[in-house]
């Protein structure tokens, strides 16, 4: 018995002890497996152009796409108001799914609830599920306001949210004046970026409409659906305080999916002030960080006389001087020293490092700004980006991408592809390698599949922990993407040169 | 400093190979070539450190260094010079000697007993000492030590007499050729010797440039006997005096040993280097013609002049991509040694500009050819003071610096690209196919967009028309021919 109380194997020496294998091998005679060599036959020509053109082809099957839905996004949002309890009206599975998505990146507790809709719901419609739903919600967790989204089972019987929140609150569900704001938030449009711009949007309409705005010179800053939120959203934090700009971030999550373990749970921790938000319509302008997570937003924003602008993800030397020029021109508050000294650090370390990163290629995926961030930063290193890749990218979103490539030498040959999943991607891996690949913890199935070593710095990271808590935007995080794409390029050639008497006189101390 | 220390040192200054030498007077010759140091300046590397790089590439021993910890524990493993077999030689071995042996005396002891340990664990063919500035001071003598464990033991035990106070790195690779000349060279007999067997001195195979010179020595049927150090095997090194020609490729670190194993066994040396087209190409007809003359069949010569057409033809062909790209783009050179003119005529070849370049360690030979290549001495230059080179590169009195890592701050801080051609470079640049190397590197980091993001000013700032350096009476970078 390859088991013994003494030495308890866990899975993954247990199944390679000889009983196991022996019996798996009768198994696969048993269910009549193909032969090894034709299975890898097989295998092989999936890597092929013949199969790629085929794969390409695809019309109606998506398979492995790099996008979440909506109400994933709106919860996200929501978290990073103050004591704000998101509220999914729909089914109940899909609110466990954020949940668990969340924790498992974050490593934190993720609060959500739903309201649990059933067959007799569907059939009926969800008014008594929201009603019952908001009251529960209201007493069991004292949130200070309720945000609600919905899912896929409610928008296609068109539940009514307004209607059905009015009800809610007549029934005396929630006081009268208690803040329930809302979007309709179907998994069947768009992506979590779309469900972060309708719930942010939902949440300033509440709190905005029928105002009039009075400027006062302080500006908004929109982060997006960012899987970095902890780290960046500090950073970001400091960046405003250090050049002394009069600021409201709409939507914070970095106190949310970063509590202390000091003995007190905290449901809710931080977020962005309902008071500061109520104000926040009497900024001057609002800057969002992710021109896809806000369309909607910002244009309601414009509405009140803001300015408005947005960036892509702002990584990298490029992307932070974006950044800082823009909250220059929008606030009039110059660049202080102190962060031009960073700006030269961050240059000088791409510069330390240069050869090792010249003419690299990547393929990159992720959701649409921060693959436009990440290529150019990795155009500004010398490097190629072969292969971008969003699932929820655009032909708007493609156009933009041709114009970076097409602003670099080191963009010839480099192409967005948009629509496109992750089985697309595995294709273009096979066929045309590259020497990274840039994504989440999903690529690791395609560096498995394709030996193309994985960097991962998207949402969501679930086999690694803890990167979330450092910032990739601003010139410090650049330092931080930086390193961990020369950590990488390391890491695999000390792993190329380690083998003792063979390759490892490359095997150098220096590097 | 012990008296036979002393009396080898001083007959070191005499070297009759060196045309410098020659030329001094009885007593500036006592002094010494190498320039006094400088308390205060920045300096390089000690005698120690210069007796460890000569001899360590050599793999399969053991390079026990006798002192404390630091001396090896810095050093340990830092230069790329590569083997094709036993790892052996990149341990770091030493008795790191503590305050209590220095008080006690006890060194001696310790060293024996790390040799035991050393014979015990590794089983070496040779194990190789270094004494260093404390063990020194506080009198340990190695040589014995070293004469005692080799009869213990049974096998050869190297006293390497080169304490950092002596002198520079310099003097240490030529205090690691006298090692290797009494203890080591001709101490054993090849099993078989052939009429075309060279060695190879000054070569350290770093970042494996010895395996890009290899394959062309092997198409012409010339053997290898040794290379010292590069990838070498102690019985290599110790059969070294049985080779008909000697190829002397870092002139100034082993020069003694060329011309003493000319005295000893009659073994003609040259200069000549693999870096650049027309000098590997050299450098294989010089081989083949000593070899001649040395008894070997004449039609080697033939041989070698075929190879060398088909090399270059093939070499320039690969190059050809390259020439617009890098055409006029201005080069600061800035090393030592063979390299200052080594690469000056490949580079000029693809049309680049050589503005300067540098001498530091270069012989009057190197000099010389430097003179020739570029037509005057106008730009040659002993060391630039690193703030001369911060204005001349920020003015842009030149496209890119071709240097080791030290120098290669300045050209970041001013804002120009820079290509290590120095010990810690990560490829290998010598022959045919090193050149070809060298110049890709050479466009690649031109290219490089980071130097755009150094050069440019954040979008909010305003170029004031200061420039932020002090440029006042440092000579331009002319560009040359």
């Amino acid at each position: 018995m390859p088991q013994s109380v003494d030495k308890i194997l866990d899975h993954a020496p247990l199944f390679r002890e000889p009983e196991y294998k022996e019996m798996l091998a009768r198994k696969a005679e048993f269910e009549n497996m193909p032969p090894v060599e034709q299975v890898t036959q097989i295998a092989d020509w999936t890597k092929s152009w013949d199969y790629r053109e085929k794969n390409f082809a695809r019309e109606s099957l998506s398979v492995n796409p790099a996008k979440a839905c909506q109400p994933l996004g709106a919860v996200f949002v929501a978290s990073g108001f103050e004591r704000t309890m998101s509220f999914v009206h729909g089914s109940q599975g899909c609110v466990a799914y954020y949940r668990s998505h969340l924790s498992r990146h974050f490593k934190e507790p993720s609060s959500a609830v739903s309201s649990s809709m059933t067959e007799d719901a569907a059939v009926f419609g969800g008014l008594n599920n929201m009603v019952d739903g908001l009251a529960n919600t209201y007493k069991l967790y004292s949130p200070k306001m309720i945000a609600v989204s919905t899912t896929c089972m409610a928008e296609v019987i068109g539940d009514d949210l307004n209607a059905f929140i009015a009800t809610a609150k007549e029934k005396e569900s929630v006081p009268a004046d208690f803040d329930v704001p809302f979007a309709h938030t179907p998994a069947f449009v768009g992506s979590h970026v779309t469900g972060y711009d309708n719930m942010l949007k939902g949440i300033l309409e509440h709190f905005w409409k029928g105002k009039t705005a009075t400027p006062n010179g302080s500006l908004n800053i929109i982060p997006g659906f960012d899987g970095f939120a902890v780290g960046n959203n500090r950073e970001l934090k400091r960046v405003l305080d250090l050049m002394g700009v009069d600021y409201t971030i709409l939507s914070d999550v970095s106190d949310q999916f970063d509590t202390p373990s000091d003995g007190e749970f905290r449901m809710y921790d931080g977020g962005t002030p309902i008071e500061a938000t109520k104000n926040a319509v009497n900024a001057s302008a609002t800057l969002s960080l992710q021109e896809y997570c806000t369309p909607k937003t910002l244009d309601y924003a414009a509405s009140f006389g803001q300015k408005t602008k947005s960036l892509h993800y702002p990584i990298g030397v490029g992307g932070t001087d974006d950044l800082l020029g823009s909250i220059s021109e929008l606030t009039g508050k110059p660049v202080p020293e102190a962060l031009e000294l960073e700006r030269g650090r961050l240059v000088d370390a791409m510069a330390d490092s240069q050869a090792w990163l010249h003419g690299k290629t990547y393929a990159i995926y992720g959701d649409p700004d921060f693959v436009y961030g990440m290529a150019r930063f990795v155009l500004e290193t010398g490097g190629e980006p072969k292969h971008c890749l969003a699932t929820n990218g655009s032909k708007a979103w493609e156009a933009q991408m041709q114009e970076l490539f097409d602003s670099s030498p080191f963009g010839a040959g480099c192409k967005a592809w948009g629509g496109r999943d992750l089985w697309h991607m595995r294709s273009l891996l096979a066929t045309e390698e590259v020497d990274l690949l840039i994504g989440n913890s999903y690529g690791k199935y395609l560096e498995r599949d394709t030996k193309t070593p994985l960097i991962r710095l998207m949402f969501p990271i679930f086999d690694r922990h803890h990167h979330h808590r450092f910032p990739v935007w601003g010139y410090q995080g650049g330092l931080r993407v930086l390193v961990t794409i020369l950590d990488k390029i390391f890491d695999c050639l000390d792993q190329d040169t380690i083998e003792p008497g063979v390759t490892d006189y490359s095997f150098d101390l220096t590097r | 400093m012990a008296e036979s220390l002393n009396a080898k040192i001083t007959a070191l200054f005499d070297e009759p190979g060196c045309n410098t030498n020659v030329a001094k007077g009885e007593k500036a010759r006592k002094k010494g070539c190498s320039k006094p140091l400088q308390p205060g300046a920045a300096a390089g590397g000690c005698a120690f450190d210069g007796a460890k790089i000569a001899l360590q590439p050599i793999t399969d021993v053991v390079h026990l260094v006798h002192g404390p910890l630091a001396c090896e524990g810095n050093g340990w493993d830092n230069r790329h010079a590569a083997s094709s077999g036993p790892t052996l030689y990149r341990i770091g071995a030493t008795t790191d000697i503590t305050e209590t042996d220095i008080i006690m005396g006890n060194g001696e002891k310790r060293l024996y007993r790390a040799m035991r340990e050393v014979v015990e664990r590794y089983a070496p063919p040779a194990i190789f000492v270094y004494s260093t500035c404390v063990t020194a001071l506080i009198g340990d003598d190695i040589n014995a030590v070293c004469r005692h464990a080799t009869e213990k033991f049974g096998i050869p035990c190297i006293p390497v007499n080169a304490p950092g106070f002596v002198g520079s790195k310099n003097l240490g690779n030529k205090l690691a050729g006298e090692a290797l000349l009494d203890h080591v060279i001709g101490t054993m007999e090849p099993e078989v010797t052939t009429p075309t067997d060279i060695n190879i001195l000054g070569d350290y195979n770093l970042s494996g440039e010895l395996w890009q010179v290899k394959p062309l020595l092997e198409q012409l049927g010339i053997r290898l006997n040794a290379c010292i150090t590069g990838d070498a095997r102690y019985r290599e090194v110790a059969t070294a005096h049985r080779a008909r020609v000697n190829m002397m490729v870092c002139s100034t670190a082993l020069i003694n040993v060329a011309r003493k194993m000319e005295e000893r066994w009659g073994i003609p040396y040259f200069e000549g280097s693999f870096y650049g087209i027309s000098d590997t190409s050299e450098a294989l007809r010089t081989l083949a013609r000593l070899l001649v003359a040395q008894g070997a069949d004449a039609g080697l010569i033939v041989r070698a002049e075929n190879l060398i057409e088909a090399e270059e033809k093939r070499a320039w062909s690969r190059l050809d991509a390259y020439r617009s790209r890098l055409a006029g783009k201005r080069v600061l050179l800035y090393t030592g040694g063979v390299k200052s003119w080594s690469i000056v005529s490949a580079l000029q070849e693809m049309g680049m500009v050589i503005v300067s370049t540098s001498v530091r360690k270069s012989t009057d030979n190197d000099k010389q050819k430097i003179k020739d290549l570029m037509g005057g001495d106008a730009h040659m230059v002993n060391s630039i003071p690193p703030r001369e080179m911060y204005a001349q590169l920020r003015r842009g009195d030149a496209d890119i610096l071709l240097s080791g890592g030290r120098t290669q701050f300045v050209a970041l801080k001013a804002r120009t690209p820079w290509l290590d051609i120095n010990q810690e470079r990560h490829h290998a640049f010598a022959g045919y196919d090193g050149m070809v190397t060298l110049v890709r590197q050479l466009d690649a980091s031109l290219s490089n967009p980071v130097w755009k993001d150094v050069r440019r000013l954040a979008p909010w700032e305003q170029e004031d028309g200061e420039t932020g350096f002090d440029d006042e009476g440092v000579p331009a970078l002319v560009p040359i021919g």
